[in-house]
């Protein structure tokens, strides 16, 4: 386990799991992997946290998901974005780039 | 929002499927790690352990997913439900005690709150009742007197903030209707009186001005009770004339059958009065009798502070007028009817309010410490709930949905012992406490009994919480729940003190009405009830009653025989006015009242009174001869208080001419009577006079009949004797005299019954709590004590431990409990008679009993604690 992992802020996993999402569907392990990909292994997602997350996301429509086969033959579940998933990307992506902004401008301020 | 309830109920309806398919994705999750993990080149057993150690477990996982899920909330209350339930099914026991604490605890709350409801909060049974106000007149030594008419009409032209004023007055008088004549409470009432206290008779009207007028037919309204009893309920009852007494008189009007009058204690005005008819209201006679009992409705936008500044102005106009108020000192009072009526009640409901909240409060740290001891026990359960994956939180709201069940089944259970505790009451209630008919299980006692439940639940919830704040779950595991107890039984302890304390208290306040009581029983009334046997009659006129009187002494065993207008310590409408003496400068006079009884020659001796001075009347003594009065020696301490009452003339009101036809006459005093408690046993109202029944007929008169002990038959030999007098003489009211002194008894038996109920039950609760929490710290304490004996500690050694152990947490309870009645217990000085709050008897008695108590309660674990066996004990583990 990285003992320096940077946590999560609050309301970033979401975020990360859409973009994950966002170029094709995964399943569970999968999505860990790619979020750990695009962060360039600065955030590794433990399935405590993803699972409830998914769950919480597809109940919430932004989510869908079906079972289908892995690369190597197993039974998984597989998630894509659905319409209000790619719509709740766009808006999260948006208000993430302000905050960000809003984070660097301040902090240079001093 | 429709999306997550779809979810919430997908995911509570077909749970089963649900639950396998995150099942599983869990797998699949850990199977997919795995593979990647053997991909890389680890053997399969360890690439499965390193897989399964990153995920942080199957169960941990999915929970955290249950966790969060649509509906999470009710699956999570529902699974605490069937939890708390399997465990309280597990220990009957337990679960039987806790819910008998509570239905106890909390029923008597219940109970003495719908007390509380009907008669302090809800409102009176009137129309407008928040506008109803009592008035009350004052003069000289009086303030809470009655008003004359005369003073009444001054009233009402002098008000604006009054939209009615009006009056009544009661007393005995003959049903109207044929058939056996009965004496009844009869009011006389000025017209408006009525609709002020009822929106509309069940039949015909109520009185108009129009009835007042001098050709006007006699007219009478009739309380349901008697149009049912009398008339059998005719319903063309109205507009007929029916014989009244030796008139006639047309019946006008019917009360509903849920009127009726709630008036305070002391204004005799009974509820139980069943003619009403009307008495005009004018300017005739400023020196008139002083009879009415006022009430006003204040008009709206009104309050009492605004009719009170106005009442105290007109009370100084009506001085200047003249007439009885002439004086500079008539005083006018405006109180809230409801306020008024309730005034003696309250403090009684407050104190029993007070007492059943200690109760409950025992109760409370009772369970408390069971619950606590339970999640002693079962911490190593916990323990491993929580290394499977259960939150702190989680496992919380699991205890206290625990106690919220116990709570609930309390409550229930507490309805019905409350429901019975309220019947119970309602037996045994003191005739005075007006307004206690409308006690009901109303939803306001019910939600009050579910709050209640609701709040002590979470109260003794917090016990185990509190008991298992800590959890190290390495320590715990390794220990397998054996507990080394010391210092988490220190809230246990602190709960048995503040038991204890609060139980002091109780107690404490128990002994003081207790022996409130005593005193009451132990006062002197100023005659003696002992085998007097009384009845009431219709009085025909002066010679039927002597001769009825002759002939009723003649009986065998009788040995004196007397009459009066107003039994002592009856409820009957009661008569007085003011009185003065000879040579009275003008400002002196009206400034005495006092209770005005007509009576037979021989009343003094008959009811034991004692006669202090000079003589008692005789068939002499009548409207031909010279005026006379015997005054009691209240009276003439006011008047003479140089002791030369005997032979000075009196101002008084009588009525030689026949009853109603009042003069004000001077009589000269002839005898001093020792004082007789008329209207309470605690407390002087008023002085009396006596008139004899010659100058001061009345329509309705008392016997009294002395005997040598109980007769057999007495009833029927007093009924014989009466129809050979006259046959239109019915008698009613057959009872012995002592009864009418346990009424007067009623209150303070009432209040000192219900505390010393309330405080057994407290004491047991606090005895149960040291019992408990001692054996259980005998349980814990098993080795330490083998070990302990092992070495040489002496069986009595142990005992004496054990039991020093238990008065380490009894002293400072009975500590606190000293401490806490200081401030407590001050707050009962008007509910006690002849007893001061901190009597040092009463201090020391309950000491006394609370340790004796504790002594016993601590005993039973201590001796177990000396019975035990070395051998055994160190087995044990």
């Amino acid at each position: 386990m990285d003992q320096n992992q940077t946590n999560l802020l609050q309301g970033t996993l979401d975020l990360l799991i859409l973009k994950a999402i966002g170029a094709g569907e995964l399943h569970g392990l999968g999505i860990s992997r790619r979020i750990e990909q695009i962060t360039h292994g600065t955030f590794r997602v433990k399935p405590g946290s993803l699972f409830p997350a998914l769950h919480r996301m597809e109940e919430a429509g932004w989510l869908s998901s079906d079972w289908g086969e892995s690369e190597n033959n197993r039974r998984a579940k597989f998630y894509r974005l659905t319409k209000a998933g790619h719509r709740q990307l766009g808006t999260e992506t948006r208000q993430w780039a302000k905050v960000a902004l809003a984070m660097a401008d301040a902090l240079k301020a001093t | 929002m429709a999306l997550r309830i779809r979810a919430a109920l997908r995911n509570l309806l077909h749970k089963r499927r649900v639950e396998a398919r995150l099942d599983a994705e869990v797998r699949s999750y850990t199977d997919l790690l795995t593979d990647e993990k053997i991909a890389a080149g680890i053997s399969p057993d360890e690439a499965r352990r390193t897989a399964l150690a990153e995920s942080g477990g199957l169960e941990q996982i999915k929970q955290a997913v249950r966790d969060r899920r649509a509906g999470a909330a009710f699956e999570v209350f529902s699974q605490d439900f069937h939890y708390g339930l399997r465990q309280l099914r597990r220990s009957p026991g337990f679960a039987a005690l806790a819910i008998l604490t509570l239905a106890i605890g909390i029923g008597a709350n219940t109970a003495i709150f719908s007390f509380v409801n009907a008669v302090l909060l809800r409102p009176l049974p009137y129309p407008n009742a928040d506008r109803l106000t009592i008035l009350l007149s004052g003069l000289g030594y009086s303030n809470r007197a009655p008003f004359s008419s005369f003073e009444l009409y001054q009233l009402r032209q002098r008000t604006t903030q009054f939209d009615q004023l009006a009056g009544i007055w009661v007393t005995n008088g003959p049903l109207p209707g044929e058939g056996d004549a009965e004496q009844v409470k009869v009011a006389d009432t000025t017209s408006n009186f009525l609709p002020l206290l009822c929106t509309r008779p069940a039949l015909g009207r109520f009185f108009t001005p129009q009835d007042d007028t001098p050709d006007a037919p006699n007219t009478l309204i009739l309380s349901h009770a008697a149009w049912v009893r009398r008339f059998g309920s005719d319903p063309a009852i109205v507009g007929k004339f029916v014989p009244f007494g030796r008139q006639k008189a047309q019946i006008i009007g019917v009360l509903p059958e849920k009127f009726r009058l709630v008036f305070p204690d002391d204004a005799s005005v009974p509820p139980n009065v069943e003619v009403f008819s009307s008495v005009p209201v004018g300017p005739w006679d400023p020196q008139g009798p002083a009879f009415l009992h006022v009430i006003g409705r204040l008009r709206s936008g009104s309050t009492i502070a605004s009719a009170q500044a106005e009442a105290d102005s007109a009370a100084r106009q009506i001085n200047a007028l003249g007439g009885r108020a002439s004086l500079s000192n008539f005083r006018l009072y405006v109180f809230s009817l409801q306020a008024d009526d309730v005034r003696e009640v309250r403090r009684t409901l407050l104190f029993l309010f007070g007492g059943v909240a200690l109760v409950l409060l025992i109760g409370c740290a009772n369970i408390a410490n069971l619950l606590m001891a339970r999640a002693r026990q079962r911490l190593h359960e916990t323990t491993i709930r929580a290394a499977l994956g259960a939150s702190r939180s989680r496992l919380v709201r699991q205890l206290l949905t625990e106690s919220l069940l116990l709570g609930a089944f309390g409550a229930i259970a507490a309805l019905a012992l409350g429901y019975a505790a309220i019947r119970a009451i309602l037996a045994a209630r003191p005739p005075s406490f007006v307004n206690f008919d409308n006690v009901t299980l109303d939803w306001r006692v019910l939600a009050f009994t579910f709050a209640v439940a609701i709040g002590t639940s979470m109260l003794f919830g917090l016990a185990p919480v509190v008991a298992t704040r800590r959890l190290d779950l390495t320590r715990n595991l390794k220990d397998s729940g054996r507990q080394s107890g010391w210092r988490r039984r220190h809230w246990s302890s602190a709960l048995v003190s503040a038991e204890v304390a609060l139980a002091f208290v109780l107690l404490l306040a128990t002994g003081l009405l207790t022996r409130t009581f005593v005193n009451i029983l132990r006062l002197d009334p100023g005659f003696h009830p002992e085998n007097i046997f009384t009845f009431r009659i219709n009085a025909p006129g002066y010679a039927p009653l002597h001769q009825l009187q002759q002939q009723l002494a003649a009986l065998p065993g009788v040995q004196s025989v007397a009459a009066i207008s107003h039994l002592p310590l009856d409820d009957a409408g009661n008569w007085y006015d003011y009185y003065w003496k000879e040579g009275a400068p003008p400002e002196l006079q009206n400034t005495v009242m006092a209770d005005h009884r007509s009576i037979l020659p021989g009343f003094f001796s008959t009811i034991g009174a004692t006669l202090l001075q000079g003589r008692d009347f005789t068939e002499s003594d009548d409207a031909a001869h010279q005026h006379v009065v015997v005054i009691d020696d209240v009276l003439a301490r006011q008047l003479w208080p140089n002791g030369d009452a005997i032979g000075s003339k009196l101002n008084i009101s009588d009525s030689p001419h026949g009853p109603y036809q009042f003069q004000r006459d001077w009589a000269v005093v002839i005898g001093v009577v020792r004082h007789v408690q008329y209207h309470s046993l605690t407390a002087i109202v008023r002085p009396q006079i006596y008139v004899p029944y010659q100058l001061a007929p009345r329509p309705s008169m008392s016997f009294v009949i002395h005997t040598a002990g109980a007769i057999p038959n007495l009833a029927d030999s007093v009924r014989k004797q009466v129809t050979n007098v006259n046959r239109q003489m019915p008698i009613t009211h057959l009872e012995p005299l002592s009864l009418l002194v346990d009424r007067a008894h009623a209150e303070s038996r009432f209040a000192s019954l219900l505390a010393t109920l309330l405080s057994a039950i407290a004491l047991l609760l606090a005895s149960i709590g040291i019992y408990g929490v001692l054996s259980y710290s005998v349980a814990q304490r098993t080795m330490e004590i083998g070990i302990r004996m092992a070495i040489g500690a002496h069986r009595a050694h142990v005992m004496k431990m054990i039991l020093a152990d238990g008065f380490a947490w009894v002293l400072p309870g009975v500590l606190g409990g000293v401490l806490l009645s200081l401030l407590v217990t001050p707050l009962l000085e008007r509910l006690l008679f002849g007893v001061k709050p901190g009597n040092p008897e009463n201090y020391a008695l309950i000491l006394a009993v609370v340790l004796l108590v504790s002594a016993l309660a601590a005993f039973l674990p201590a001796r177990r604690a000396m019975k035990i066996d070395p051998l055994t004990a160190l087995r044990y583990e």
